[in-house]
């Protein structure tokens, strides 16, 4: 898989988790969709994809 | 079933897409994430919005390579220090809500007050990644179990490493709370591929080993990786480890505050810099960038530090840097060497580090000794020793000569934590300058100085 598409798999990813840690009232599955929020965020950059610090903290977007 | 697939495994590189990217590509990526981290600070951490504003920064300004250098201020330890006391622990340095914090740590204050590091989650991961480069540079994978000989404190030191183990999916041993005989004895128990320590206490488990009668080469550990001061890049000192444990050494160069910034080439000979999550400038004492090739000091940037962020860092050790394509085939910064001094006299008794400034400063609780003394320094096989001559003050008999030294031995003993011999002279015994006195005496053999212009062997 090439680096724009496993790009476009995480931002996929990413929103849909930001989605599921916004909608749930249960802590253990916020707790978990925020690590995954973190997973995703870091692997971005890992691809050079950055926006900001830390996924709560997305000053730039 | 596999953690990773076999054809991930075989990989050479743990991230290849920042591993090898060309120069130019690996510099505007810098500046993307420097904008970042500079935008990151400035509206979250009051001392930076301070900093900036004093120097009249905005983040908007910063769209170069050039801006950045010209631009922005380094920071020092003693600012840090100074925003942490506005509202101890951690003040005006501070850039996020406690919730997001994960563990805490702190230097040991020899110097002064201790330095308190936030660390969150996220830094957390990435300082554990950190290390994952020189772990997997190494043909370390996740079937691969770790040995920490190492008492869980406050103090950074080998969290980090764990934190990298995890990440990489191998296996943690602790060796907490035990002896170095026990924890001998667990290694032959465990059998660990890999061990971590200083430099100092993979050699100091010799000497232990010795005198249990265990020859430390017939046991499980396969690599040594050793980080906390000089000495996996020391070729003397490397090749005594790998000789002692019948095992590859490699290093990893950290910053407490920083985290680990330099894993180690798998070539050995020094390390580079983790150019996935810092940035780093070498520059001369006038604060100018040097020219690849050259030593000056090691300032840094972090991408991982939400916590408590750190831009142009001053760590006053003294690198040489180099942009040369290295054997490993990576792109990023190499240093040749490692750390090759400090901009400041250091000496490591036992793992310790003893600043000659705070043995001064300690002398001074001593009523009846002067301002008057020599420090020297010495090694013998694993660590080095100091000696302080200090002199008494005119009014102290002779006869007291000897309770002053016990005294001042036992001020070192709690405050640094090791031993330190201390004789006490008669007053105008020791020579006095016109300028800047010289109280350090450095009789270490070459390969163990640290000085500006790199080790003799480096």
């Amino acid at each position: 898989m090439t680096r724009d598409e496993t790009l476009e798999r995480i931002r996929d990813i990413q929103v849909r988790v930001q989605e599921l840690r916004q909608a749930s009232d249960n802590p253990a599955i916020e707790r978990t969709m925020q690590l995954l929020d973190l997973y995703c965020h870091m692997a971005r950059w890992e691809l050079g994809d950055v926006r900001a610090m830390i996924p709560e903290a997305d000053a730039r977007s | 079933m596999k953690l990773y697939k076999p054809e991930v495994e075989a990989q050479r590189f743990w991230n290849p897409y920042t591993q090898a990217m060309p120069r130019a590509d690996l510099d505007r990526l810098h500046v993307r994430k420097l904008q970042t981290v500079i935008e990151y600070a400035y509206a979250r951490s009051p001392m930076y919005r301070k900093l900036l504003d004093r120097h009249k920064v905005r983040p908007e300004q910063i769209r170069t390579m050039d801006d950045f250098i010209k631009r922005v201020p380094f920071i020092d330890k003693r600012e840090i220090l100074d925003a942490q006391a506005v509202r101890p622990p951690f003040g005006e340095a501070l850039a996020i809500s406690e919730d997001f914090f994960h563990q805490r740590f702190a230097t040991s204050g020899s110097t002064g007050a201790p330095l308190h590091i936030p660390l969150t989650y996220h830094s957390a991961e990435l300082w554990g990644e950190s290390w994952v480069y020189v772990y997997w540079a190494a043909g370390l994978r996740a079937r691969h179990s770790f040995y920490f000989p190492f008492n869980w404190g406050i103090f950074a030191a080998f969290w980090s490493a764990y934190m990298g183990v995890r990440r990489l999916g191998a296996t943690v041993v602790s060796g907490g709370g035990l002896d170095s005989k026990a924890r001998l004895r667990q290694i032959e128990q465990y059998r660990p591929d890999v061990m971590l320590a200083t430099p100092t206490y993979a050699l100091y488990l010799g000497e232990t080993a010795r005198g249990i009668g265990m020859d430390l080469a017939k046991t499980s550990i396969s690599h040594v990786i050793v980080a906390g001061e000089p000495g996996g890049s020391i070729p003397a000192t490397r090749q005594a480890i790998e000789d002692l444990w019948g095992a590859k050494c490699y290093e990893l160069y950290g910053i407490a505050e920083l985290g680990p910034t330099n894993p180690g080439c798998p070539l050995q000979g020094g390390v580079h810099l983790c150019e996935e999550w810092y940035h780093a400038l070498v520059v001369d004492e006038s604060g100018h960038t040097v020219p690849y090739g050259e030593v000056g000091e090691h300032i840094v940037t972090s991408y991982i530090q939400d916590g408590q962020p750190l831009i142009k860092y001053r760590t006053h050790d003294l690198v040489r840097w180099t942009d040369q394509p290295c054997g490993c085939g990576t792109t990023w910064l190499y240093y040749p060497g490692g750390v090759l001094g400090r901009t400041d006299h250091m000496i490591i008794v036992k793992g310790v580090n003893v600043y000659p400034s705070a043995l001064e400063a300690l002398l001074h609780r001593v009523a009846g000794l002067s301002e008057h003394y020599e420090l020297y320094v010495d090694r013998d096989a694993a660590n080095d020793f100091v000696t302080v001559k200090a002199e008494a003050r005119s009014e102290i008999a002779e006869a007291r000569y000897g309770d002053l030294g016990r005294e001042a031995e036992a001020i070192f003993k709690s405050v640094v934590g090791v031993g330190i011999d201390v004789a006490v002279q008669k007053p105008g015994s020791l020579p006095r300058y016109e300028l800047k006195a010289k109280r350090f005496f450095d009789h270490r053999p070459a390969a163990h100085r640290w000085q500006l212009g790199g080790r003799a062997d480096a």
